[in-house]
């Protein structure tokens, strides 16, 4: 697979704290997860690679393009859908109006070809029934689907999402996947999320972040494989587990480094992605 | 203060949905919170910090002199402006505070809340309150600090203290009335700009009617100088009564307009209005019959009102917030008249404090001077260029024999008038420069007395420089050994150069015939 | 598959045209009415007073009117999508400058509104009132790209025009000493110099303009603190 968006060194610091510390990745077409608690420095990575924030050190390349300089990073601009953590929006556009907005800001010109591909845009975000309506009359759902749409509008080839999931409902969230998907054909998309389901479903590969740094690269399949023979069952809590929980059965889920003899479990991503982060953890601490 | 009886009154009214003080608790508890978050707008923050800063600086700085001899009567009215910067920020800010939830759209989801949307108008009110106590401190640090000086005359009133923390407050519940009036971000910069045209307008056009003119929250009136307290004439009671009535009606408007429409809430309107009418009627009245007498008498009869003092040979008469000042006035005429020479030095002074009291406190009327021999009119101001007016004074009755024609002098013996009044200063020069309106040492300018003017010629000062930069001493003695002939309206300038031994101005302009000027 | 590549590098005027019609929208046309309006009502206050207008109190309305419009100004930069549209080809100072094409005529419409409503006879001189209404225009404008520019707030209108109120009722009038005076008097000896200051001010409220245009490369806290859960370090 060819690598389309590379970076290596990436260091960003805000006051004393580094948001991004030496973060060296590479993603191939198709969609990326990135994993991470609050204040892992997520949003930071994804602004840089979006050209919002030049880094303070470390250099990287989108479809080819250098940001660092201005004709490069108009190019990656040119290249790129970003839909950030916080939307805004001109409550007064109709939805139709503000991907049409963005669509121009994205120096699409030709008034006929942009309507067609703003009207082809709504339609695969399915908001093709509510595009004559004012934003500030849309629900959450259909709000952060504008805000996919206009991420989307242009047919670009790296595609940043900042947790576009949060705040929609399971149906909506089907819906949202269903979409990342369709835009990871073809092309790079980076997806920022709390949701492990979401990355297990969607992701090929992902990528895990704590306190600025890389933690985790690999497949979904890979990070699962962390936890291998590190879940259990238990009749009771077990203090030696990392984390500990009553299922719907009766029994306790513990996830750590088992006992002589424990019942293991099948481990999933999740146990994958907290034992990744409690090591890192333990790495800091040491 | 009443704004929280407000509260209590409407609170225990409303029903019983929660036991009263703990209502009236989570009002305090939101007020406490709204109040510190104002502190994070950059306007009331810094704006409080240079009204703090600015009243520190000039407590510090004492003024040109005068700062050690405060008046209390106008220190207290003093007070009054420097809030307005405060007032004008938290009428601002307390307004976008009280837009916030509407403006971020959080109005829907906070109007479930157990606190009603009235109750959290009262904490925007009341959040005002840390503010204005705190005005109230910096205007008490201010008085006090004024009082305690040594130089201090007159008495301060507690009404015209109150004012600059009620229209702090005045302004901060103005700014939640609007808010409430008009939700929007852009009105309370919109409304600050066209009330201050419509208050410099008011103050333009209601020039000459006093009851509309108190209407006004700050009245602040500058004159020539301090009159006695008894004359001053303001309803400043009153108007602190109307101040008090304004801040309850305008905090109950927008009580009300957020939907407190209790039979409590009606009624504290119906009193707060009662009030601030009673208030505008009480101030709206101008001076009165024996007001006006009173002022009359201390203006053209003030013998009549004054006590004498006795120093040396010359007799000081002072209104009796004053009669401590009058050994200041006796050193001073002392210094001046130490120099002098010929009869000059024995004249008897009479030395009588004077105000122009007929135009009211902003009257701004000269005093016409005095035509009685070796009378000499004193000010209410004391303390840095007064005292050097004060010797001007002095010195040109020495020299022309009395007050009428010292005023008129304008030929050479300014230049003896002016030494007379500088010699025996230890910085000389720098006193010339404070004696004379333009702050100049050189070219033509004029020299203030008391209740009159001296105008010097540029030759004149010229030679009035090069005295002063001379050794006193042998000046002195020139003045001295040739008095009568410095005194003599008919010396020109050239000749007092040359008796006082310093080099004749140059330019020609000056040979004792400049009163056609 | 990809149906506008062959578009993606257009002709810069091209974009212009098709910007300008949204970009009108997203003005903050509510604020920039209401000081427009009061504005004129304040210039044409002295139409409605009986008596012959009296050139000092036109001045200072006029003056009043200058800074209602610079007060709409001000939210000239409130733009409630800026973060969705930070990363975009169109760049911010080409935005920016294009809402200031859009709205400068008409504040300038507005202004010559203003002077000709002024009685004729009591107008102050008008090119230096015109001087003194651009400076204060101005810098309304450079506190609001700099707001823009320094934090990571997408409608600083409201706190730069509060900030410019006090500022513009208190510091001319109050604080500025003697010498450096700026609210001058027509024939007053200072009139020429004060205008100089003016000058000066609009010069400098320009430049900080042009220089708070770009995107900002890094949204610091320098102002106040950042509310929580909008700092762009969380992720």
């Amino acid at each position: 697979m060819t690598v389309t968006v590379s970076a290596s060194g990436l260091t960003l610091r805000y006051g004393g704290t580094a948001a991004l510390d030496e973060v060296t990745l590479r993603l191939t077409e198709g969609v990326t997860g990135l994993l991470g608690p609050n204040g892992a420095g997520k949003t930071t990575l994804l602004r840089v690679l979006a050209t919002a924030v030049p880094p303070d050190r470390g250099a990287f390349s989108v479809l080819g393009h250098d940001p660092s300089t201005t004709a490069g990073r108009q190019n990656v601009r040119r290249a790129l859908g970003y839909l950030p953590q916080n939307p805004g929006f001109h409550p007064d556009f109709t939805a139709f109006e503000f991907v049409d907005y963005v669509a121009i800001l994205k120096e699409m010109t030709d008034r006929g070809a942009r309507h067609r591909e703003v009207r082809r845009i709504l339609d695969a975000v399915d908001l093709s029934e509510v595009r004559g309506r004012r934003i500030k009359r849309l629900s959450g759902g259909m709000r952060q689907r504008v805000a996919l749409a206009a991420a989307l509008v242009g047919d670009p080839g790296f595609l940043v999402l900042d947790e576009p999931t949060v705040g929609l409902d399971p149906e909506q969230r089907m819906r949202f996947r269903e979409l990342i998907a369709q835009a990871g054909e073809g092309r790079t998309v980076l997806l920022s999320t709390h949701q492990t389901e979401d990355v297990a479903m969607l992701c090929h590969r992902v990528i895990v972040m704590a306190q600025g740094r890389l933690r985790f690269e690999g497949t979904p399949a890979e990070l699962t494989a962390q936890a291998a023979g590190r879940v259990w069952s238990s009749a009771e809590r077990d203090p030696a587990a990392r984390a500990g929980w009553r299922t719907g059965l009766g029994t306790f889920r513990n996830v750590g480094d088992p006992p002589e003899g424990a019942d293991l479990l099948e481990p999933t991503l999740e146990d994958g992605y907290l034992l990744t982060l409690d090591d890192a953890s333990a790495e800091v601490a040491a | 203060m009443s704004a929280i009886e407000v509260v209590e009154r409407a609170a225990t009214a409303d029903g019983p949905a929660a036991p009263a003080p703990r209502r009236a608790a989570a009002v305090l508890a939101l007020a406490r919170f709204e109040a510190r978050e104002l502190l994070r707008f950059v306007p009331v923050f810094s704006f409080l910090l240079l009204y703090i800063g600015y009243t520190a600086w000039q407590l510090y700085s004492e003024g040109d002199g005068m700062g050690a001899y405060p008046v209390l009567q106008d220190v207290d009215r003093g007070t009054q402006t420097g809030p307005v910067l405060l007032g004008i920020a938290l009428l601002v800010c307390v307004n976008r505070a009280a837009v916030r939830s509407r403006r971020n759209g959080t109005d829907r989801h906070d109007g479930i809340l157990p606190m009603e949307p009235w109750r959290r108008t009262v904490a925007h009110v009341l959040s005002v309150v840390p503010y204005a106590a705190l005005t109230a401190l910096v205007v008490a640090v201010e008085f006090t600090w004024a009082a305690l000086k040594p130089g201090a005359s007159g008495h301060g009133s507690f009404f015209e203290l109150a004012v600059g923390p009620l229209c702090v407050l005045l302004a901060g519940v103005a700014g939640v009335l609007l808010a409430r009036l008009i939700p929007s971000f852009f009105a309370a910069p919109l409304v600050v700009i066209g009330g201050y045209v419509l208050l410099v307008l008011a103050a333009v056009n209601l020039d000459g009617s006093h009851g509309a003119r108190w209407l006004l929250p700050a009245v602040t009136e500058a004159g020539a100088g301090p009159l006695p307290s008894d004359l001053l004439g303001r309803p400043a009671a009153w108007h602190a009564l109307y101040l008090t009535g304004l801040i309850i009606l305008v905090a109950c408007g927008a009580v009300l307009l957020s939907g407190a429409r209790t039979r409590t809430a009606l009624a504290v309107t119906a009193l707060a209005l009662a009030v601030t009418v009673t208030g505008a009627v009480g101030q709206a009245p101008g001076d009165s019959a024996a007001l006006k007498a009173a002022r009359a008498e201390a203006s053209v009869h003030p013998e009549r009102v004054q006590s004498c003092s006795v120093h040396g040979t010359s007799t000081y008469c002072a209104f009796p917030e004053w009669t401590g000042r009058t050994a200041d006035w006796a050193a001073a005429a002392d210094r001046v008249r130490r120099l002098a020479g010929g009869a000059a030095g024995g004249t008897r002074l009479t030395v009588r404090q004077r105000v122009e009291a007929r135009y009211g406190p902003e009257g701004d009327a000269a005093i016409a001077p005095l035509t009685g021999p070796g009378q000499v009119s004193a000010g209410t101001e004391w303390g840095g260029d007064r005292n050097v007016q004060f010797a001007v004074g002095v010195a040109s009755v020495l020299v022309a024999g009395d007050e009428r024609a010292g005023s008129e002098v304008c030929d050479a013996r300014v230049v003896t008038i002016m030494w007379l009044a500088l010699g025996a200063e230890p910085d000389p020069l720098a006193r010339l420069r404070g004696a004379r309106l333009d702050d100049s040492v050189e070219g033509d300018a004029i020299a203030l007395t008391p209740v009159a003017s001296v105008a010097m010629t540029a030759g004149q000062t010229d030679v009035v420089r090069q005295l002063l930069r001379q050794p006193r001493y042998g000046v002195i003695a020139k003045v001295k050994a040739h008095w009568t002939e410095l005194t003599s309206p008919r010396t020109p300038l050239a000749r007092v150069a040359q008796l006082l031994g310093v080099k004749a101005p140059t330019t020609g302009e000056d040979n004792g015939e400049t009163c056609d000027q | 598959m990809r149906p506008v590549t062959s578009e993606r590098r257009p002709k810069p005027y091209a974009v212009i045209r098709a910007l300008l019609r949204p970009l009108w929208r997203t003005l903050p046309r509510p604020a920039l009415a209401a000081a427009g309006g009061l504005g004129l009502l304040l210039a044409g206050l002295p139409r409605l007073l009986s008596g012959a207008p009296d050139p000092w109190l036109c001045l200072n309305l006029l003056r009043a009117a200058g800074l209602c419009l610079a007060l709409g100004l001000a939210f000239l930069f409130d733009d409630p999508a800026r973060h969705t549209t930070a990363p975009v080809p169109v760049r911010r100072p080409l935005r920016g400058a294009l809402r200031l094409a859009l709205a400068v005529p008409v504040a300038a419409l507005c202004w010559t509104a203003a002077l000709l409503l002024v009685p004729g006879q009591a107008r102050p001189p008008v090119g230096a009132v015109t001087l003194e209404a651009a400076a204060t225009a101005a810098l309304a404008l450079a506190g609001a790209s700099a707001a823009v520019r320094c934090t990571d707030g997408t409608r600083p209108g409201a706190a730069v025009a509060a900030g410019l109120t006090a500022v513009a009722v208190t510091v001319p009038t109050l604080l500025l000493p003697q010498r450096w005076a700026l609210l001058v008097a027509v024939g007053d000896q200072r009139w020429a110099d004060a205008h100089g200051r003016w000058a000066g001010l609009l010069v400098v409220a320009v430049a900080v303009v042009a220089l708070c245009a770009p995107e900002p490369l890094r949204r610091g806290s320098v102002l106040r603190p950042r509310p929580r859960g909008t700092a762009p370090t969380t992720a």
